[in-house]
């Protein structure tokens, strides 16, 4: 049980005063490693991933919530790292885009990216794999109207999502590799 | 990232959350989904010097009361009501709003408490330019409203965005509140002020446990619409959910219940359309003047880039195949409705 009357803020009862905020230490199993990081209540999942840990794979971009390239997996669900908290996130299973090849192998989702030519100017490809990723792990065969809808919340403003939705077709085994250009 | 620092403490139980929510006196702010708060705080309209968080406290699935009516947790994932297969049998219609909510990492990491305590939107104050902090607007202490200059101090034309709270009122539910001294129960429209300066009739240290949904009458239809630009990741221009019981001749309407949101500081009865639905023979023509009344009763805010004049048509369009929707429903009971389905 919490004990209130212990809480800093709660003994004056003044609260316009702001005391710095403590820092404390979090540990995060990233890719199956386990980091213990110092962070303040502040810092978003997105920092800590890119500036502390240095996993600079995962991109933040809008930082409010709209556009997805963040999007990480958190215990299996994907989450936007930008308006998770880091230290809501202690002690739990974080899966980013480093963690999907197998040392140089790539995986199934992100060869079938490269095939159908589902990257262009790739600052939103990070959030599509793992938005796919966590499509494909409670639907292995999903129709486009799944991927589009599974989708919806990774914006691109180059690809015009066609090739994406092939790509993620392609890696659940439902569509042709797309002829490459020699 | 946000510029202020606060503190943070995990609660156990919603009892703890209240208690410390009270210790601070409105400096405390409780964090369910963190995907309306978190924001608000990055844009500085919210700066609190603690956050309770609620995700030690594990919501109770979804459950049948003895009654026949569905209590579901407040700290339910918006997945987990669009997914879970009693509310998409029992209650479609809450099922397909949950659905309706912004992205699909949104719906993972909302909850439904969080959805119905949402603070309400405006393009000015929504904002971390340069002019909120030079010209800040009433609702951030400011001097005066710039999107409407003529509105005074005590108003602010906000809109209340949540796509699941008109969904609930038409279903007559209500809220289970655990407040510092005593817990207490409330209709969900009685949840909201309809003034965007302060959008909940919420105590600083009162937070929601439970949704509870009465079980539908006989004879009973829903439709529910979100329109959109995109349709996905969006807010809703308007936001029709609707629930019709028919008389025992199948085609008078016994009971109505119309509500629109996203148009207005809270979500808006449109209480005269109601009043000439009940006892009326739902044609398509009666449906069609109904729904235009309607349009004229909500009264939209203009907001978002939408005119005030582009909002009532919507409203008068949708609603009407809303209506009919919903007559459908009630003719037809128990279809297995493919539009609920969830990826």
């Amino acid at each position: 049980m919490l004990d209130v009357s212990k809480h800093p803020k709660a003994a004056g009862g003044n609260t316009a005063v702001r005391t710095a905020a403590r820092t404390r230490l979090i540990s995060l199993c990233v890719n199956g490693q386990w980091h213990e990081v110092a962070v303040k209540p502040r810092n978003m999942l997105v920092e800590v991933i890119r500036d502390t840990i240095g996993l600079t794979g995962t991109k933040a971009s809008c930082e409010s919530g709209t556009c997805g390239a963040c999007t990480v997996l958190v215990e299996g669900r994907s989450v936007l790292g930008c308006i998770t908290l880091a230290v809501e996130c202690d002690g739990k299973q974080i899966q980013t885009v480093e963690g999907l090849a197998e040392g140089e192998k790539l995986s199934t989702i992100q060869e079938a990216f490269l095939d159908q030519g589902a990257v262009q100017c790739g600052f939103c490809t990070p959030g599509m794999l793992m938005s796919a990723t966590a499509l494909l792990q409670r639907n292995p065969k999903p129709t486009r109207q799944d991927i589009n809808k599974a989708l919806e919340g990774n914006l691109c403003r180059c690809t015009g999502y066609n090739s994406i939705v092939d790509a993620v077709l392609q890696a659940s085994g439902q569509g042709g590799i797309k002829p490459v250009m020699k | 990232m946000i510029l202020f620092d606060f503190d943070y403490e995990r609660a156990g139980t919603l009892e703890e959350a209240v208690a410390l929510l009270a210790r601070l006196q409105g400096d405390a702010r409780a964090l369910a989904g963190g995907t309306d708060l978190l924001p608000s705080m990055r844009m500085e309209n919210i700066k609190p010097s603690l956050l309770v968080s609620l995700s030690a406290i594990a919501p109770q699935e979804p459950g049948l009361l003895a009654d026949g009516s569905i209590r579901i947790d407040a700290l339910s994932r918006l997945t987990a009501l669009e997914n879970s297969s009693l509310l998409r049998s029992k209650v479609p219609m809450l099922a397909e709003s949950a659905h309706a909510v912004g992205g699909n990492q949104i719906r993972q990491m909302g909850t439904l408490g969080g959805n119905l305590c949402q603070e309400v939107r405006c393009l000015y104050l929504d904002q971390k330019h340069d002019y909120q902090f030079v010209a800040p607007c009433y609702k951030r202490g400011g001097e005066c409203c710039y999107p409407f200059p003529r509105n005074t101090r005590d108003t602010c034309w906000s809109v209340y965005m949540s796509d699941i709270a008109p969904a609930l009122i038409a279903l007559d539910a209500q809220v289970e509140i655990v407040g510092e001294a005593a817990n207490r129960r409330v209709r969900v429209e009685e949840l909201y002020t309809g003034n965007g300066l302060r959008p909940l009739k919420l105590g600083h240290a009162e937070l929601l446990r439970a949704v509870i949904i009465p079980p539908p009458p006989p004879a009973f239809g829903w439709g529910f619409h979100k329109s959109t630009v995109r349709g996905g990741l969006e807010f809703g221009m308007a936001v029709i959910a609707v629930a019709l019981q028919l008389a025992e001749d199948g085609a008078t309407c016994k009971d109505a219940r119309v509500v629109i949101g996203a148009v207005r500081e809270g979500p808006v009865r449109a209480s005269a359309a109601e009043h000439s639905l009940r006892g009326t023979v739902l044609d398509q023509a009666s449906l069609e003047q109904i729904a235009a009344e309607a349009s004229k009763e909500v009264n939209p805010l203009p907001h978002h880039g939408f005119t005030k004049r582009h909002l009532m048509d919507n409203i008068r369009v949708y609603l009407r195949r809303t209506l009919a929707e919903a007559l459908e429903r009630a003719l037809n009971p128990n279809p297995n409705d493919p539009r609920c389905g969830a990826a």
